[in-house]
């Protein structure tokens, strides 16, 4: 064998398995996520409200997109995402701290029970969320009437039922990233820790938290990009009390045909994922995480 | 001994708390349940009469089958096309060594960690620039964008456990490449191949935010469902909703199934085809 | 490396030396045989013949390399730079699949998703043979290593360790390869099952006479089971022998070290004697090959002197530790001399007879050495 290997690796033929196995996944990232990504940001620098690709470049639409107030859906979205990821990582830990023990019948019960939802479309469950929530009709406000004779109000179509139904959905993201990391949590160090006189919130700060972060890290993380994403929740159960910035994408590609704007917000709403994501991908061990 | 372990009250108290989160998770679903059992145009919880006309009504729809066809023909061919692609992909993720690894492992997960809606747009444009009118196939390629990564994931997490040597033992043994792949990997990562396919399937069941843009003409059950609520409901609506849930409910069902067939088929080799 | 030490000060003629074979072809040689990775060379330009039908152990510290030369061996990896010669005929590029040659891994390896009895006659599978012949063999080989029949569609998941290993072993064997490679497969299990399977091995080598080639980093396994120990170090082999002459006559500081506690004192030649200045000690009229080295002394060559008694050398010093050996007891001393203000004085280890007369932790003793019981090493 003429080729000097520079790889740590045992067996030559694997480093170049590597490359070709991923190849199919690869293009289809490339074709169907960077590709779309480029000609959305080359499609904002073209001129209001054209079609063409081949107009002179300009950078209007985000003067357009700061000028004309789409700084408030924005910041709706963005305290939407961050009010969610908290929530959501606090209800998750100690549900994690039940589920992440091994070998116990609750504990596998309950993680398939959470699970289920997940695959059950986000518009089933959005559309139950609200049928519960209705005033007067509704399933709560009716059985509440129908018990004990009093009507009560009911929070539909405003910015806290549009929360509700962002934790509702999204919970499980935190989850079950949250288990995997708690996982990864050694018993014994828990243990040597109390043994070694710590106490329950020592023994949290010093041994569960560094051990579990990679799952919570991912898990708010993916959170928090889904939320601030997410315009179906505002739709349904915030009516309208809020703007949410991809509801705003959503309007200025179809009823204003306004394609460069709505690319050029598309364009902010990607660069604030990405300058989330990308510090956060990056000081992940994933080979660490997902292995058992 | 029970007496002396401090974190005994905590952990009663997380257990209760976590079914209350869970029976919370359920309450939007039952609710659908109940109001798909009503004959009314308007939802007045209590309903004066319980029924289930809703269903047989929606039952006889040419809608109900329609969406259903769309929406299975989509996942199907989500899931048969995203194991394809994962099952190769998993094996440079988790298996292979090779430089570049780390990056490709972090460009993977970009999909899963960006805003669907977004993606769906995106695709769209690209789309419109292609000159290509969405239908359902456009949607397929939508959903692989999105669930292919995870269902390498799926595959790579089995893949991790999957102790590399046993296919150097192969090659030992005087196997070839891809004898050892047919008689050692496959069969070794079987359970995360059709747990991916599963996932596959049931996440382009249920996906609204990437089929809203990227379906064109056709409609899936989550889309229909979406545009039913605000405008002309009726109990057949959440009625579908129960009927698509049920379906996707069967889908699990036929896994576990299989599994549980698979397993019992493993455990006794004797009876076992000869090769 | 083992050329370099200088000659042995007891009268040797060491056996290393001889390294040619007892006539015929070798089964394996490796020549100037090297791997790098990356810019390390964790196999470094390794030179040995192993005999055709000889049980031949390769030990060495972990990281030492011997695991990378079994994989080259077995043909799981290239090497870098030098030959591999499988009976004379060059194999450096003959893959894994197409040498005559089976390997028990450290993980087993098992296949996790067959029985017992696919396992075992994967080799034939992979040749051909139809799946009732290969069963009947599978069978045979579960007599050989001594596991039930009814094994043979058990899981091999609902094994226990011990079976696990047989499967390993009957699996290695099915395709009756000419050489056996095992590469540490028994390091993760319990003492007395280790035992039992290093006796069970040693016997599968005298009746099938295959050459089996061993990797450990057990030391009292090398020593149990191997006609020749090779030692290795970072890359190199250290020395090559004889078990009992590995012990006896160790070729350097690090051989002797790994072979258990020892004495290893630094050594000057003088004016017609060898002094120890470590320990203040001279042995007159007597020489060694270099200027300067190492005298090694095995605890058991230094003898307890009674009232009176009388040796070439003596050291005084106070017990500091007992350690109970059966019969035995090993003893630290500290030799006198050894106080605050003297230069660093190593411990000196003894051994001494286990009976209630014997002295204990905080007696002082004396203690006898012969030159001759010592082994002159330059490094």
């Amino acid at each position: 064998m003429a080729s000097q290997d520079h790889s740590n690796d045992r067996s030559q033929d694997r480093s170049r398995a590597g490359p070709i196995a991923m190849a199919p996944v690869a293009a289809l990232l490339v074709v169907g996520f960077l590709v779309p990504l480029v000609l959305v940001a080359w499609l904002s620098l073209m001129p209001e409200r054209t079609f063409g690709l081949d107009a002179g470049l300009t950078g209007a639409n985000y003067v357009t997109a700061v000028r004309d107030g789409y700084v408030v859906p924005l910041g709706w979205s963005l305290a939407f995402a961050a009010a969610t990821t908290a929530i959501c990582l606090l209800v998750s830990w100690p549900m994690a701290k039940v589920l992440a023990r091994r070998g116990s019948a609750f504990a596998l019960t309950v993680t398939i029970l959470v699970a289920l939802p997940i695959f059950v479309s986000e518009s089933v469950r959005l559309f139950g969320t609200s049928l519960f929530l209705m005033p007067r009709g509704g399933i709560l406000a009716g059985s509440v009437n129908a018990l004990f004779g009093i009507q009560i109000g009911s929070i539909l179509y405003t910015k806290t039922a549009t929360l509700v139904g962002l934790v509702y959905v999204y919970l499980p993201f935190a989850l079950f990233p949250m288990i995997l990391g708690l996982a990864q949590v050694p018993r014994d160090q828990v243990d040597a820790a109390r043994d070694l006189g710590a106490s329950g919130w020592q023994v949290l700060r010093e041994v569960e938290l560094p051990n579990a972060m990679p799952g919570l890290l991912i898990g708010g993380l993916l959170v928090f990009v889904l939320a601030f994403g997410a315009n179906t929740e505002a739709n349904v159960l915030g009516g309208q009390s809020v703007a949410v910035i991809t509801k705003s994408i959503d309007q200025r590609f179809s009823y204003a045909q306004d394609w460069p704007l709505g690319s050029a917000l598309t364009i902010l709403v990607a660069a604030i994922t990405a300058a989330v994501v990308f510090p956060v991908l990056a000081r992940i061990d994933l080979d660490r995480l997902l292995r058992r | 001994m029970s007496a002396g372990d401090p974190t005994r009250e905590g952990e009663t108290l997380r257990r209760a708390f976590t079914a209350l989160v869970v029976v919370l998770l359920y309450l939007p679903i039952v609710s659908v349940v109940l109001a798909s059992l009503a004959n009314t145009r308007y939802m007045i919880f209590p309903h004066r009469v319980w029924t289930i006309d809703a269903y047989r009504e929606a039952i006889g729809q040419y809608t109900t089958a329609d969406l259903h066809a769309t929406s299975l023909k989509i996942a199907l061919l989500v899931a048969i096309l995203a194991v394809a692609l994962a099952v190769p992909g998993a094996l440079a993720f988790a298996r292979f060594r090779w430089r570049g690894r780390r990056l490709y492992q972090r460009a993977l997960l970009l999909p899963i960690f960006f805003p669907q809606p977004v993606l769906g747009l995106a695709l769209l444009v690209a789309l419109s620039a292609a000159g290509i009118v969405p239908d359902w196939r456009t949607a397929v390629f939508a959903h692989l964008v999105w669930v292919v990564p995870i269902a390498t994931l799926v595959i790579s997490i089995r893949l991790y456990g999957f102790d590399p040597a046993q296919e150097e033992a192969a090659y030992d043994l005087g196997a070839t490449r891809l004898q050892a792949f047919r008689e050692v990997t496959l069969p070794a990562i079987a359970p995360g191949i059709v747990s991916g396919a599963l996932f596959a399937f049931l996440l382009s069941w249920s996906n609204l935010p990437l089929s809203m843009y990227t379906t064109g003409a056709d409609t899936t059950l989550p889309e229909w469902l979406y545009s039913r609520m605000a405008t002309n409901y009726s109990p057949q609506v959440p009625a579908i909703a129960v009927l698509s849930v049920g379906a996707s409910a069967l889908a699990v069902a036929a896994f576990l199934l299989a599994r549980g067939l698979w397993r019992r088929a493993a455990s006794s080799p004797a009876t076992r085809a000869t090769s | 490396m083992s050329d370099r030490s200088g000659p042995g000060v007891a009268p040797a003629t060491s056996a290393s030396a001889a390294r040619t074979a007892d006539g015929g072809e070798p089964a394996l040689s490796l020549v100037g045989v090297t791997r790098v990775f990356g810019g390390s060379r964790a196999v470094d330009a390794v030179d040995l013949e192993i005999r055709e039908g000889e049980f031949f152990t390769i030990v060495g510290p972990s990281g030492s390399g011997k695991s990378t030369l079994l994989r080259m061996l077995a043909g799981l990896d290239r090497p870098s730079a030098g030959d591999i010669l499988l009976r004379g005929r060059r194999v450096n590029d003959v893959p894994a699949n197409a040498r005559p040659t089976a390997m028990v891994f450290q993980s087993l390896a098992l296949f996790d998703h067959m029985s017992v009895g696919d396992n075992i006659a994967f080799a034939l599978k992979m040749r051909g043979v139809a799946r009732l012949e290969r069963m009947e063999r599978a069978r045979a080989l579960l007599d050989v290593v001594h596991l039930p029949a009814a094994y043979i569609d058990k899981p091999v998941t609902q094994c226990s360790g011990g079976e696990r290993q047989r499967v390993a072993l009957a699996r290695a064997l099915a395709s009756d390869p000419e050489i056996l490679f095992f590469d540490e497969p028994l390091s993760a299990i319990d003492n007395r099952l280790r035992k039992l399977l290093q006796v069970e091995i040693k016997e599968l080598h005298r009746r099938t006479g295959k050459t089996f080639v061993y990797i450990t980093h057990a030391l009292e396994e090398a020593m149990v089971m191997s006609d020749r120990v090779a030692l290795m170090r970072a890359g190199r082999i250290v020395q090559v022998a004889p078990p009992l002459e590995i012990y006896d006559r160790p070729t350097s500081r690090f051989v002797a070290e790994f072979m258990g506690e020892v004495n290893v004192w630094r050594a000057v030649r003088e004016a017609g004697a060898v002094t120890l200045p470590e320990l203040g000690l001279a042995f007159p009229s007597e020489t060694i090959p270099a200027p300067e080295g190492f005298l090694v002394a095995r605890p058991e060559k230094l003898a307890l002197l009674r009232e009176g008694g009388a040796a070439p050398a003596t050291i005084a010093g106070t017990i500091v530790d007992e350690f109970v050996l059966g019969s035995r007891k090993q003893i630290h001393l500290r030799p006198d001399g050894a106080g605050e203000s003297a230069r660093e004085r190593p411990t000196v280890f003894g051994e001494i007879p286990a009976d209630a007369a014997a002295p204990g932790p905080g007696a002082r003793v004396r203690l006898g050495l012969a030159f001759a019981d010592c082994r002159f090493v330059t490094e």
